[in-house]
C-alpha cells in the first residue's frame, strides 16, 4: 500500500504529460474538436441541448472580442482543455473519488464507474472543461460502428472531460514494453494535435527536458492559464502576436 | 429492540435493499448475454483487438488530402492524415475527421431504388434491374441527349466518363461544386489566363511570405486546399529562420481568416478594385521608378475615400508591401463574386508584380498538373451551369446522370434546376445520401461511401509536387451500395456496341490500373515498380503516388505591369440598404451538414452550433431595434428569407452575412429542414469570367417579431435560460 | 404517517412481513449471482476438454491474447481448418451448427464467457508478457466442455493480484493500483 509519506505534496510534483498550444498559429478551425470527439466517444447533444450550454465538447475553441467597430480585434483563438493539473481544484471536492489524480500517470482521472454525478467537479474547476451527462444520448444506428473500443462509452449521469488520450499513452507504453523499449518522444500524440492542421498543439513529456514539448514550453513569455489559483495546469500557452 | 425504529436500523434496511438491488440490476444475467460475431473472412494480416490501418484519400471537399484510416474488426474507427501525403502532411480539417459520420450515417441510401420523382419513398430494385436501366438510357437515346453532371470529387469517375464521351459522343461531363461557386474558381484561372498567358490555377506559397495581403480570399476555411494553406500560414507565423510574418485581410465581413490576421480591414464592399490599384500605385511611387501603366489610371484618394479606408492607411499598407522582402497579395472569395470580380483577381495577381514575387519562395506560382493530366480543367461556373440548366429545361438532355453534387441544393435557386429537371425524362442519381437532387431523380443507384470505394484524386493545388491521391475501400460496404464506376461498366457491356469497346473493363480496379499504369515509366516517382500489381500494391500502401520534384511552374509575368487595369467600382443587384455576404460555413461547408458532429462544432467566429444565423453590426441592429435571436425577414430580388440575428461585433454596418450550409429540405435527419440556404437569395449575376457574383447582392431587412434562440458555445449559461442574448 | 407505519413493522405480523420481505430479495439475489456463475448457452457445445486433450495450445485459437487487448473467438475457418479433415464432422449432431456455418457462410454467434464490464480496459498482452498463464484466470480447460468462469472477474479479486505480484516494488505498485490503468 502506498503511505502517505510516500506521496509528495501534489505542488511539488512535476507533470508527467504537458502540451504546448501555439495561439498565435491556432485558426480556430475546429479540426481538434472534431478529432477529439471522434477519438474519444464523445456524443452529440443536438440543437436544444447545446444551447443550454449542455454540449460535450472535450476541448473547445475560445475566442473573444476587443474594442467596437471598425477598431475590433478576435483575441487569439485559445483552445481550452483540461490542463491536467498537478494541483488540481476538481480532485478534493469529489465525494465518490470518481476524480482522482493518477499517480502513474499524473493525470487527473474521471473514473466513470465510480461517478455519481453530483458535478461539484464540473463547479469546482476553474477552466470549466468538464462536461456532464445530462441524458443518454442518442446515436442512432449504425453510427456506434465508429465508436472507439479503447474508450468508454459513458452514459447518462456521468462526468466526462479531457483524458489527453490517456488511451494512446497506454497503447504506446504497451507497445514499447512489448518491444523491450522506452516510449520515445512523438511516437504518439493525442487526437487534438494528430490533427492539427496548423501544428498548434505539442503533446509529450513535460518531466523530459530534451522532449520537444519541454523545448517549446522554455521558449519564453508561455503562459499557463490561472496559475495564480495554484492549480499548476501543465498546459502552456503562447499568445504570439 | 428499542421502540423505536432506530436511523441506524433504518440504514441497515435500506442497505440490504441497496444491495440486493445493486446484484439484481448491475450483474444481473441480462448483462451478459451479449453475443459475439467473430470476423467472418478476417484478413490474414489481421488479429482480433488489433487495429488495421489503409490509406485513402479524404471527398469532403476536392482538395484531395491523404488520410489513413484505422479500422478495427473491419469497422472504420478513426481517420488520420496520411503522414506520407505531400499536400496534408499527416494533418486533417474537422470535416476529414467526421468523414465517419457519412460512412456510418444513419440516413444513407442503402439500395437501389426506382422513385417518382419527389417522393420520398420509393420501391427497392435489384442491381441486375438498375444496370439495365443505366444500359438502356446509354443505348436507347441519341448521345447527344445524354449528360453527366458530376462533383468535384472522384476524378477516377471523371475520366471514365471523358473517355466515354469521347468514344461515343455523348456530351462530356461535367463538374459543379458550391464550394468552386465560393471560391470562384474561373475568375482565379480566367485572371491568370488574361495576365500570364496561360489557364492555370495560381498557387500562393503562404508560408515562405512575409507580408501577405488577402483579399477575401478565406484560405484558412474552406478555400482551394485549406489544410495545405493553413500549414502556409503556420510558416508565414512562426517560421525558425525569418521573422513573424505580418496578415492583412480585406474584406467587409470578418471571417475567421480575417480574425487572424494583424489587421483587418473592413472596406466598402465592391471597392477591392480600386484599394489594390490604389496600393500598387503608391507601392510603385515608393519603389521608385516609371509608375506602372497597370497602376496609372487610379487616384489613391478618391479610392480611399470610396472604400472607406483612409489614405494614411493605404500609404502605411503601402509601405508595409514596397517595403517587406517577401509580400505576397492573394485574390479570393467575395472578392471574386462580384461584377467586377475578374478585375480584382487581375488587379491583385498584378500587385504581385511589384514585389517581384513569381516564382520565387513566398510568391505566386502555378500549381503543377496532377500526375496523368495534360491540361488545367476546373469545375464549371455558374454561368456554364445556367447553359447546361438552360439545355435541361429545353428538352434537349433527356437523359441526366447526377453523381457527387446536389445541384438543387448547391446551384442558387434562381438557377431553377429543380423545374429544369422537369423537362428531362429520365433522372438517374447515384446519390450516397439521400439528398433533395436524389429525391427529385426517377432512380437512385447509390455509389458507396468514399471510405468503401476505389479510385484517385488529383490535387489540384496546394502541394509543390505534382500528386495523384489514391483511394482503396477501408472497409467492406455496409450496404447494397455499388460503385458508380461499375455499374457503367457493366452497363456499358450491356448496351454492347460503342459503348461497350469504350469501356472494356472488367471492374473498377481494372479500370484504375489502366489508367494509373503509365506513371510506372515515370523516373522521378516516389516509388517505382516493375508490374502493375506491384505498383497498385504500392499505390494502396502509400495512398497514392507523386513526384519528388517541385513541379510548380513560374508564370510568364513580361507583360503585367503593362495592361490597362481596371478600378472601377462593382455594381449591386437589387433594392435594399444592405451589402450582402453569403459565405461558406468553415465547419459545415457544402455538404457537412448530415454529420451531426460537424453540426455541433462551434462557427470558429460567432459559435453557433445547429443553425443558420445572419450577422449585423451591433449598432446597426440597435438602430433597427433588433436583439440577438429575433427572427428578421431578409429580401433580395431573387427570394426572401427569414432567419434569426446574430449580432456580430467585426461586420461593416452596411453588410449582413449568412453562412452556406444549411437549409436543406432532405438530405438526412440532421441537415433536413435546419437553418437557411443562402443562395436563395442571389439572383443570376455573373462576372466577367462568368463565376456568380454571390457577393453583388443588396437586400432588406425586415424585422418579424418572432424569435428563434441559437444555440452558441459562448454563452456558458446557455441561450434558453436567464439572461438571454445578453453575452457577447 | 411514517411514524405508524414504522409502528405497525414492529409489530410481530410486521416484523414476519419485514422478515419475508428480506427473504425474497436476498434469495432473488442469490438466484440472480448464482445465474451469473452459470456458463451460458452456446450455440455449439464446444467440448474445450477434448481440445486441449489434443495438446491444442490456447493461443492458437486465441491468438490475439499475447499481442494485445483481445484474445479473440476465432472463425470458423480457423475451426475448419482441422474438421474439415475430420470424418466424424460430417456425420456428428454436435458438430452440424458447425458445418452448417461453414456452408452457408453465416457468422456463429458466440456467447462471451469471460468479460469484464465496458468501462474496464483490459490488456491480455500486458498479463501473459508477465508471466500468467491462461489457466489462472479462466480456470482448468482440461476439466470443462463450455468454458466457465471459475471466479467472479471483480476489482478485488483483479486488484488483489495486483498488489501481491507488485510485492515490494514501489513503482510497480502505483502502476498496478492506479485507476487510470483500467479505468478510461
Amino acid at each position: 500500500m502506498i503511505r502517505p509519506e510516500e506521496i509528495k505534496m501534489s505542488a511539488e510534483h512535476v507533470g508527467k504529460w504537458g502540451m504546448v498550444i501555439d495561439q498565435d498559429i491556432c485558426t480556430g478551425c475546429q479540426a481538434c474538436v472534431a478529432a477529439c470527439a471522434m477519438e474519444n466517444n464523445i456524443s452529440f447533444v443536438g440543437e436544444k441541448d447545446s444551447g443550454y450550454g449542455r454540449s460535450m465538447h472535450w476541448i473547445r475553441i475560445e475566442r473573444f472580442w476587443e474594442g467596437e467597430y471598425p477598431e475590433v480585434k478576435m483575441t487569439p483563438n485559445q483552445p481550452m482543455l483540461c490542463q491536467q493539473c498537478n494541483s488540481a481544484t476538481c480532485e478534493p471536492v469529489c465525494p465518490a473519488f470518481a476524480t482522482v489524480h493518477s499517480q502513474a500517470e499524473q493525470l487527473n482521472l474521471q473514473i466513470y464507474n465510480r461517478c455519481v454525478g453530483t458535478r461539484y467537479c464540473g463547479n469546482n474547476c476553474p477552466y470549466q472543461v468538464r462536461s456532464f451527462n445530462w441524458r443518454d444520448y442518442e446515436r442512432p444506428e449504425p453510427l456506434s460502428n465508429q465508436l472507439n473500443p479503447d474508450v468508454t462509452v459513458r452514459r447518462m449521469g456521468v462526468m466526462e472531460k479531457c483524458t489527453f488520450c490517456i488511451q494512446r499513452i497506454h497503447k504506446a507504453q504497451d507497445k514499447a514494453k512489448a518491444e523491450g523499449r522506452e516510449v520515445v518522444d512523438g511516437e504518439f500524440t493525442t487526437a487534438c494535435a494528430q490533427a492539427c492542421p496548423a501544428s498548434a498543439i505539442t503533446f509529450g513529456r513535460v518531466d523530459d527536458p530534451e522532449s520537444l514539448v519541454s523545448q517549446l514550453a522554455q521558449r519564453g513569455h508561455g503562459l499557463k492559464h490561472l496559475e495564480e489559483l495554484g492549480t499548476l495546469p501543465n498546459v502552456t500557452y503562447f499568445k504570439g502576436g | 429492540m428499542s421502540d423505536k425504529f432506530s436511523r441506524r436500523d433504518f440504514l441497515k434496511l435500506a442497505g440490504v435493499g441497496a444491495a440486493s438491488t445493486a446484484i439484481l440490476t448491475g450483474c444481473g444475467p441480462a448483462s451478459r448475454y451479449v453475443t459475439r460475431e467473430p470476423y467472418m473472412l478476417m484478413p490474414e494480416y489481421n488479429y482480433n483487438g488489433q487495429s488495421t490501418f489503409y490509406a485513402t484519400t479524404c471527398r469532403e471537399c476536392a482538395a484531395g488530402c491523404g488520410l489513413v484510416v484505422r479500422t478495427s474488426q473491419g469497422r472504420a474507427i478513426k481517420t488520420e492524415g496520411n503522414a506520407n501525403h505531400p499536400l496534408n502532411l499527416g494533418k486533417t480539417c474537422a470535416r476529414g475527421q467526421a468523414t465517419l459520420h457519412g460512412l456510418y450515417n444513419p440516413d444513407r441510401v442503402t439500395d437501389p431504388i426506382k422513385r417518382t420523382r419527389g417522393n420520398a419513398a420509393g420501391t427497392t430494385v435489384t442491381w441486375d434491374d438498375a444496370t439495365q436501366t443505366v444500359a438502356d438510357a446509354l443505348k436507347n437515346y441519341k448521345p447527344e441527349e445524354i449528360a453527366f453532371l458530376m462533383g468535384t470529387t472522384s476524378d477516377h469517375l471523371f475520366d471514365l466518363l471523358t473517355d466515354l464521351s469521347a468514344q461515343t459522343g455523348i456530351n462530356s461531363p461535367v463538374r459543379f461544386g458550391a464550394l468552386s461557386m465560393f471560391e470562384a474558381r474561373a475568375t482565379l484561372s480566367k485572371a491568370a489566363e488574361n495576365l500570364f498567358g496561360e489557364a492555370g490555377m495560381p498557387l500562393f506559397d503562404v508560408g515562405g511570405a512575409q507580408v501577405v495581403f488577402s483579399f477575401g480570399a478565406n484560405f484558412l476555411e474552406t478555400w482551394l486546399s485549406p489544410v495545405s494553406y493553413t500549414r502556409g500560414f503556420a510558416g508565414l507565423r512562426e517560421a525558425q529562420s525569418k521573422k513573424r510574418g505580418t496578415f492583412i485581410q480585406f474584406e467587409s465581413r470578418m471571417s475567421s481568416t480575417a480574425g487572424k490576421a494583424d489587421e483587418w480591414l473592413p472596406l466598402r464592399p465592391g471597392t477591392e478594385a480600386l484599394v489594390v490599384l490604389a496600393i500598387g500605385r503608391l507601392a510603385s511611387e515608393l519603389r521608385g521608378g516609371p509608375l506602372p501603366r497597370a497602376f496609372a489610371d487610379v487616384d489613391p484618394a478618391d479610392a480611399a475615400s470610396k472604400s472607406g479606408i483612409k489614405l494614411e492607411t493605404l500609404e502605411h499598407l503601402a509601405e508595409m508591401f514596397a517595403n517587406s522582402t517577401g509580400a505576397l497579395a492573394i485574390p479570393g472569395g467575395t472578392a471574386l463574386g462580384q461584377s467586377n470580380g475578374l478585375a480584382v483577381a487581375e488587379a491583385v495577381l498584378a500587385l504581385n508584380a511589384i514585389a517581384d514575387n513569381f516564382g520565387k519562395p513566398g510568391g505566386v506560382f502555378f500549381s503543377a498538373l496532377a500526375p496523368n493530366q495534360t491540361e488545367y480543367q476546373r469545375s464549371a461556373s455558374v454561368k456554364e451551369m445556367q447553359e447546361f440548366v438552360q439545355k435541361m429545361a429545353d428538352g434537349k438532355f433527356k437523359v441526366l446522370f447526377v453523381h457527387g453534387v446536389n445541384p438543387v441544393f448547391e446551384l442558387p435557386a434562381s438557377s431553377d434546376f429543380k423545374n429544369a429537371l422537369k423537362s428531362v425524362e429520365q433522372v438517374i442519381s447515384f446519390a450516397t445520401f439521400p439528398d433533395e437532387t436524389a429525391l427529385e431523380a426517377d432512380y437512385v443507384f447509390p455509389d458507396h461511401h468514399a471510405l468503401e470505394s476505389w479510385g484517385y484524386q488529383r490535387v489540384v493545388t496546394g502541394s509543390a509536387q505534382p500528386v495523384l491521391s489514391g483511394s482503396q475501400p477501408v472497409v467492406s460496404p455496409f450496404y447494397n451500395t455499388r460503385a458508380t464506376v461499375d455499374v457503367l461498366i457493366a452497363a456499358a457491356q450491356l448496351a454492347g456496341g460503342k459503348f461497350a469497346e469504350a469501356l472494356p473493363f472488367k471492374d473498377e480496379v481494372e479500370f484504375l490500373q489502366s489508367k494509373v499504369a503509365s506513371l510506372m515509366s515515370e523516373t522521378d516517382g516516389f516509388f517505382a515498380a516493375p508490374d502493375i500489381n506491384t505498383f497498385m500494391a504500392y499505390f494502396q500502401q502509400y495512398g497514392g503516388w507523386w513526384k519528388t520534384t517541385d513541379a510548380r511552374t513560374i508564370p510568364n509575368t513580361a507583360d503585367v505591369l503593362n495592361r490597362n487595369l481596371v478600378g472601377a467600382e462593382a455594381e449591386f443587384a437589387g433594392e435594399g440598404e444592405f451589402f450582402f455576404v453569403p459565405f461558406v460555413s468553415p465547419t459545415l461547408a457544402e455538404a457537412g451538414a448530415n454529420k451531426p458532429w460537424l453540426q455541433e462544432l462551434p462557427d470558429p467566429t460567432t459559435t453557433v452550433m445547429w443553425n443558420t444565423w445572419v450577422e449585423i453590426n451591433p449598432e446597426t441592429a440597435h438602430e433597427l431595434g433588433l436583439e440577438d435571436d429575433d427572427v428578421v425577414k431578409i429580401t433580395s430580388e431573387a427570394g426572401v428569407l427569414e432567419v434569426p440575428v446574430y449580432r456580430y461585433p467585426a461586420i461593416r454596418p452596411d453588410t449582413i452575412a449568412i453562412p452556406f450550409g444549411q437549409g436543406y429540405t432532405a438530405y438526412g435527419q440532421y441537415a433536413a429542414n435546419r437553418g437557411v440556404n443562402p443562395a436563395d437569395l442571389l439572383g443570376q449575376h455573373f462576372n466577367e469570367a462568368g463565376d456568380l457574383a454571390f457577393a453583388g447582392m443588396k437586400v432588406k431587412i425586415e424585422k418579424t417579431g418572432k424569435k428563434q434562440p441559437l444555440s452558441r458555445l459562448e454563452s456558458i449559461m446557455g441561450v434558453y435560460g436567464v439572461g438571454l442574448g445578453e453575452e457577447h | 404517517m411514517i411514524k405508524r407505519f414504522f409502528d405497525w413493522l414492529k409489530q410481530p405480523l410486521g416484523l414476519i412481513a419485514v422478515g419475508i420481505a428480506v427473504l425474497t430479495l436476498f434469495s432473488i439475489a442469490a438466484y440472480g449471482l448464482y445465474t451469473t456463475q452459470q456458463p451460458p448457452e452456446q450455440p455449439i457445445q464446444f467440448p474445450h476438454k477434448t481440445h486441449v486433450a489434443f495438446g491444442i495450445q490456447c493461443l492458437y485459437c486465441h491468438p490475439g491474447a499475447a499481442r494485445g487487448p483481445a484474445a479473440g473467438i476465432p472463425t470458423q475457418a480457423k475451426c475448419w481448418g482441422c474438421h474439415n479433415q475430420i470424418v466424424k464432422t460430417q456425420t456428428s449432431l454436435l458438430l452440424a451448427p458447425l458445418k452448417e456455418a461453414v456452408e452457408s457462410g453465416t457468422p456463429i454467434e458466440w456467447v462471451p464467457v469471460a468479460q469484464v464490464p465496458d468501462f474496464v480496459q483490459f490488456n491480455h498482452r500486458a498479463h501473459i508478457a508477465a508471466g500468467q498463464n491462461c489457466e489462472n484466470c479462466h480456470g482448468d480447460m482440461t476439466k470443462v466442455n463450455i468454458a466457465e468462469n471459475p471466479q467472479v472477474f471483480n476489482m478485488g479479486w483483479c486488484l488483489d493480484c495486483h498488489v501481491k505480484n507488485a510485492g515490494e516494488d514501489h513503482v510497480k505498485l502505483v502502476k498496478l493500483t492506479d485507476c487510470g490503468t483500467c479505468h478510461y
